[in-house]
């Protein structure tokens, strides 16, 4: 796309342009319009006296009638007279001239009136002066040509008069419409310009709106086409720009965060062989107990112990790092929930024992499959139910229960232990953190195991919650899907696993 | 007595296998890749043949899936166990499309591990008589 002009630029350019047109189209108007006038006024005043001269031409005729043919009984026809009367026509007839200008009808009617009195002249005045009496028609008829052009003269000079202040209204008007389209047009030119100013900035900040929009949506990779006025296109620039940095903080951030995770799996990964190898030769003494004397058998079985958790950790770790990386992936099928069930009860009813907490394991009367990972879930509810193991005191009630709500089943694991406060239950969940109240700040673990609970959860396509009356206890509660073909487990009595004191 | 071969790239990780199995009263024969277990299997012979292979999936020069993959093509039917570090959850299938008889993932419980080895050495004798 083509950058234009600045903005600022073109508006000042347009401006300057738009004042010189009104200037020049207000000047050239009002110049025409004063000329108008003047010549108006000129014209008036030159018919105006061409009107008087006629009157006077009319006079002249008459002195020279009267030359030519005295009043009777008072003189006789002289030629001296004659003569003047003459020049003095001759005079008027230059003057007339003179005030005629251009106006051919003018000039014709003057010719005319010329014309007949030089006529009348040489063949009424001189022979009248000679004493040769001319014919009456002859002298009636020239004598009327010659009054009749005169009159004719006056009539002309009287239209030209009237034909010029007609001109003059017709030009004035002309000329007012004029500079009015003029102003008119330049207004337009302006209009024409700003809305090719707006337009041409319409769509470059269109784009520049969308590609906020979209960047702020997250999509990273938006750049603006640059283009429009320079302004714009400056601001499209330093738009493109700010993206360009996102993107490569969000690229940084992903490279590192990429590390991180990579980090922590081989590092895990890499851990575990020695661990493996620790734990198995550790077990392997311990299962040798009557080689060893009783500090031998001690010494290997903290070995065999702090290996053991030393795993369950990097087991821990590795399955956050699997979940952080999007690796960590179950194979759901449907699973019955009573054998799930009683298996990890099964496995945790020594912890429960040796705290002599009372453990009860309720399956309801024919619950559905549910669509999950067997291992996975009994993976969680270990979580679960080694959390209600170390939080509650010796002696309290643990209950792990399986329902069905709804499209769903729910497993609840529950104590009546310390319970958790209301801030508490904000990040139980949270990797790392673990309850910091007094009492429980002894209880070891590494503050993975309900993150990696509701992670696995989450996998499943399910929700896991907490709730805790504070003194009274805490339940732990998610629910899987029931499987698509899942059928009722077979029917059995709800069985009731008891540990520890109830034993 | 059965006898197990056994191979992982670890030489800890095998020496602790071979000291815990040999407890258990297995006869153990180790090899710290892919190459040097054929190798074992070659010297081994049919006489000595082991009843259970153990490999690690993931080793340097020659994988255990592709030792498995091999022993698939040359006939052998003697039961594989493939420990693997279990990254996904098909896993299992996969190493069993391969061939494997068994599969158990890394870290593995003890009592697990010995729980397999004997089904497949169960399953394996009367095979390896009759042969």
């Amino acid at each position: 796309m083509r950058v234009n002009p600045s903005l600022t630029s073109r508006l000042r350019i347009g401006f300057l342009v738009l004042f010189a047109l009104l200037l020049l189209v207000s000047l050239l108007g009002v110049g025409r319009l004063f000329q108008v006038r003047v010549d108006y006024e000129d014209d008036i005043t030159r018919f105006f006296q061409l009107e008087l001269e006629s009157e006077r031409l009319r006079s002249a005729f008459i002195l020279e009638q009267a030359a030519a043919r005295p009043p009777i009984g008072q003189r006789l026809p002289s030629q001296a007279e004659l003569n003047r009367a003459s020049a003095n026509f001759a005079q008027a007839v230059d003057r007339a001239h003179d005030l005629t200008g251009d106006e051919a009808d003018l000039s014709t009617n003057l010719s005319q009136l010329v014309a007949n009195e030089n006529a009348w002249r040489q063949s009424v005045a001189q022979p009248l002066v000679g004493g040769n009496v001319p014919k009456p028609g002859v002298e009636q008829r020239l004598t009327r040509a010659v009054t009749n052009s005169g009159d004719a003269l006056a009539t002309a000079a009287r239209d030209a008069r009237d034909n010029s202040r007609e001109d003059a209204r017709t030009e004035t008007r002309n000329t007012t419409l004029l500079v009015a389209a003029g102003l008119a047009g330049a207004l337009l030119a302006a209009l024409i310009l700003f809305s090719g100013l707006i337009n041409s900035m319409r769509a470059p900040l269109g784009r520049l709106v969308e590609g906020a929009r979209r960047l702020a949506g997250g999509d990273l990779r938006t750049r603006v086409e640059i283009g429009g006025p320079v302004e714009i296109a400056t601001l499209g620039r330093a738009f493109n720009e700010m993206a360009n940095a996102l993107e490569r903080d969000a690229r940084e951030r992903d490279r590192v965060e990429r590390m991180k995770d990579d980090f922590v799996l081989t590092v895990s990964h890499e851990l575990r062989t020695p661990v493996t190898v620790v734990k198995g030769f550790a077990e392997m003494l311990t299962a040798q107990r009557q080689s060893l004397n009783s500090r031998q058998y001690e010494a290997a079985e903290v070995i065999a112990e702090s290996s053991a958790q030393l795993q369950k950790m990097i087991n821990d770790l590795l399955d956050l790092a699997r979940s952080d990386a999007g690796k960590l992936r179950i194979e759901p099928k449907p699973t019955p929930v009573r054998p799930l069930a009683q298996r990890v009860g099964r496995q945790m009813r020594p912890h429960f024992e040796e705290k002599n907490q009372r453990f009860t394991v309720t399956v309801e009367k024919d619950l559905p499959d549910v669509e999950a990972d067997a291992d996975r879930v009994a993976q969680v509810l270990a979580n679960l139910l080694t959390n209600a193991n170390k939080y509650a005191p010796d002696g309290a009630q643990v209950r792990m229960s399986a329902t069905r709500v709804g499209d769903e089943v729910e497993f609840a694991v529950s104590d009546n232990g310390p319970g958790l406060g209301e801030e508490e239950l904000d990040h139980v969940f949270d990797r790392f953190w673990r309850a910091q109240s007094g009492e429980t700040q002894e209880v070891g673990g590494t503050g993975l195991g309900l993150a990696i609970a509701k992670s696995l959860v989450e996998l499943h396509g399910g929700a896991i919650s907490a709730t805790s009356t504070q003194g009274e206890g805490a339940t732990f509660r998610f629910v899987l899907p029931i499987a698509k073909d899942g059928r009722p487990t077979r029917t059995e009595p709800a069985s009731r696993t008891t540990a520890g004191a109830a034993t | 007595m059965t006898r197990l071969l056994v191979a992982d790239d670890s030489e800890t990780v095998l020496l602790m296998l071979q000291r815990r199995l040999e407890i258990e009263g297995y006869d153990v024969v180790t090899a710290t890749d892919g190459l040097e277990a054929l190798e074992r299997l070659r010297e081994a012979g049919s006489q000595e043949r082991p009843d259970v292979i153990l490999l690690d999936a993931m080793m340097p020069n020659m994988s255990g899936t592709e030792v498995l993959e091999q022993l698939r093509e040359q006939g052998s039917e003697i039961p594989v166990l493939m420990i693997s570090a279990h990254l996904d959850a098909q896993e299992p299938d996969r190493m069993r499309s391969l061939g494997a008889s068994d599969c158990i993932p890394k870290p593995f419980e003890w009592d697990d591990l010995i729980g397999k080895i004997e089904e497949l050495a169960g399953d394996s004798s009367p095979d390896g008589d009759s042969n």
